[in-house]
């Protein structure tokens, strides 16, 4: 112990110890959906450690990308293929441990004051993620890379004056080609990982001020905390997050390696090529329902890019838009038939995303979009609707 | 419980999520594969395709080869491979081979109608109108004696495609230049190295057996390959497309037992420390 007292006078390792783990509460009355947290930066770690990997044999030029990738790395790097398939299938799930985490904060209400920076960092994370995801995908250079860079880049060029210029900005060129690779390549690898990691800290720091939410959504000072009402993060918490990780990697690895197609699009094993569009363009899982928003939105090009940026950030403002008194969903009934039918709603919303958009899916996808929204739009109204009747029950 | 509950609602809405953009959406988009259709019902068989192969050899060398060789009777081309591109902007092959990998009624038609058999109607390959039935058959004849047996999927996929597809992985470059190809097809056919990831074995034995049943207009000819020889180039071009199979496979066992064991751990761990906490 003679070393952790010489660690301790200079970097009072004691104190943090205490402060971050051992003296640190978790109120008790909360499920695993609480464990998403940690699983995220599980996901995060596994995705840095196998984006380094891949990193020493990427080549980011559009003539060596696509062999760089599936002939280098997939067939001759011992175990390559393993941090590919461990870099992609990492990519999706991060979104699906995100998508989970979130929609815990949606239906406990973790949103709610004092928790309002803790939500809207982690919006900001969200929407990073979602930056590094994209820019990434671009990199392999196949086909539904680069179609889909091309798609979504010339969305921009609906902002009105600056749009045409911003384009040609973004790419580095008038298509996508090699300038927008290598851009993306700095990006994915290096600026918004950076952020990521910066937006992390703090969001981690204001978690550590205002405590975790909980099933009630009760407010618990940490004296309740310390007697009975909660549970020391180490080894506590921890021991039972270890458990939840060791099942989610089991589900992970089993993805890894036997059932990553959802993850690496077959064709993704065409090289980029700008004269030959495929017949279906598609982003990747996560992003679908916002495409669906994007595309269907009053059959409009231009309504649908707006309610698309709306779609991506409306959930930002829930601090605000959702004023109600009761925190937890668990004890509004109302607002529970709401969170459910938005949730069914955006796996329809998904679905319908990467099914083509005709016919009957067209009309689906422009209900579901307005369905959507309508979640967001009902929760003042609710909010006042709930308030009135606390101040009653009073 | 209840929290097995909670895990039980995130599978459902998983695997329903994962059915739709999966299985679901892959059928919208694709349809069904149709199945091959390796005894080629629409080719007229009144052609014969038995007779003389001394005959057959005799023809082929008045009729074939002043653009065909044939090495393995020694048989020489009459043009080498640029007057041949330059005449027909591809290379003609050597038809060793052949007749132990196209069916021979197939073979038969083709060497009556190549544009008709083919399905493509730019097709190289002139009409042999000069030739009767019987002659044909002797031809077929010829071709099916001197064809050796049981070649392997690579030899297969090098005489079959790669007069016009590379598989620069496997180092195999086609024979025809691509700007010949690109005039001769419209475009560059595409190179083969990973096509077995991007497409599924059931897709590439349909296509090869009849490109228009899935890419309609494509300049990709049928080739009349018969049921054994397309599954052993479909079997090459999936193995060299996807070679850490096995070593996958394998090592996928061994993490997922590691981690089974781990979750055994780490619960009985959150056993112990749980115990003293309710």
């Amino acid at each position: 112990m003679k070393f952790m007292d010489w660690l301790d006078e200079r970097l009072a390792v004691r104190q943090v110890i205490k402060v971050m783990l051992t003296e640190y509460y978790v109120p008790k009355n909360i499920n695993f959906l609480w464990s998403f947290g940690v699983l995220i930066m599980l996901v995060f770690a596994i995705l840095v450690v196998s984006g380094i990997f891949l990193l020493m044999y990427y080549k980011p030029d559009s003539h060596l990308a696509f062999d760089s990738v599936n002939k280098t790395i997939m067939m001759d790097v011992e175990y390559g293929w393993l941090f590919r398939h461990t870099h992609a299938v990492g990519a999706s799930i991060m979104f699906l441990v995100l998508y989970i985490h979130m929609a815990r904060g949606i239906y406990y209400g973790s949103f709610k004051a004092p928790r309002e920076i803790v939500w809207i960092t982690g919006y900001i994370l969200f929407i990073l993620m979602s930056a590094t995801a994209f820019t990434g995908y671009l990199l392999p250079w196949g086909q539904m890379s680069y179609w889909a860079a091309q798609t979504i880049t010339t969305l921009f060029e609906k902002i009105p004056f600056i749009g045409p210029d911003l384009v040609v900005w973004i790419r580095g060129n008038y298509i996508v080609e090699d300038a927008t690779l290598t851009r993306f390549f700095a990006l994915h690898v290096v600026f918004l990982p950076l952020l990521l990691i910066v937006f992390t800290a703090i969001h981690l720091y204001a978690v550590r001020i205002v405590g975790s939410n909980n099933e009630d959504g009760v407010e618990l000072t940490k004296e309740e905390k310390k007697h009975g009402k909660g549970i020391p993060f180490w080894p506590v918490f921890m021991s039972k997050e270890f458990f939840v990780m060791s099942v989610f990697l089991i589900f992970f690895f089993y993805l890894v390696f036997y059932q990553y197609k959802f993850a690496m699009d077959p064709i993704n094993f065409t090289p980029a090529n700008y004269l030959q569009t495929p017949t279906h363009i598609y982003p990747e899982w996560y992003f679908l329902a916002f495409y669906e928003v994007l595309r269907g939105f009053f059959f409009s090009q231009n309504l649908g890019l707006i309610a698309f940026v709306l779609s991506m950030f409306i959930a930002a403002f829930l601090p605000w838009l959702d004023t109600s008194p009761i925190r937890s969903g668990k004890h509004r009934p109302i607002y529970k038939i709401l969170f459910w039918i938005f949730i069914a709603d955006f796996v329809f919303l998904t679905i319908l995303g990467k099914l083509p958009p005709t016919g009957l899916y067209a009309w689906l996808g422009f209900a579901g979009s307005l369905v959507y929204f309508a979640f967001f739009l009902a929760l003042p109204i609710l909010s006042k609707i709930e308030k009135k009747k606390v101040a009653g029950g009073r | 419980m209840k929290e097995l509950k909670i895990l039980l609602i995130l599978v459902i809405i998983v695997l329903i999520g994962y059915w739709g953009i999966e299985p679901y959406a892959h059928s919208v988009m694709y349809g069904e594969i149709k199945h091959p259709d390796f005894e080629y019902k629409d080719i007229p068989k009144n052609i014969p395709t038995t007779g003389d192969p001394a005959k057959g050899k005799e023809l082929f060398i008045a009729n074939c080869a002043s653009c065909h060789g044939l090495k393995n009777d020694g048989i020489n081309p009459g043009m080498d491979d640029n007057t041949a591109i330059a005449s027909f902007k591809v290379v003609p092959p050597d038809l060793s081979n052949i007749g132990a990998i196209v069916d021979e009624h197939f073979l038969a038609y083709f060497i009556k109608n190549p544009q008709d058999a083919t399905k493509n109607p730019k097709f190289a390959m002139p009409q042999m109108a000069q030739l009767s039935d019987e002659d044909i058959g002797n031809i077929v004849a010829y071709l099916k004696s001197v064809a050796k047996k049981n070649l392997d999927g690579k030899e297969i996929t090098i005489e079959a495609c790669s007069r016009c597809h590379s598989i620069k992985y496997q180092k195999i470059q086609a024979k025809t230049p691509e700007d010949a190809l690109k005039e001769y097809l419209g475009k560059v056919p595409p190179d083969l190295s990973v096509i077995g990831r991007a497409k599924d074995v059931e897709y590439l034995e349909s296509f090869i057996n009849n490109p228009q049943n899935l890419l309609p207009g494509t300049s990709m000819p049928r080739l009349g390959l018969t049921k054994e020889a397309t599954e052993k180039v479909v079997t090459y071009l999936d193995k060299i497309a996807d070679p850490h199979r096995d070593q996958r496979r394998t090592l996928g066992i061994w993490v997922i037992g590691y981690l089974l064991v781990m979750a055994g751990l780490t619960y009985a761990w959150k056993k112990k420390i749980w115990k003293n906490v309710h």
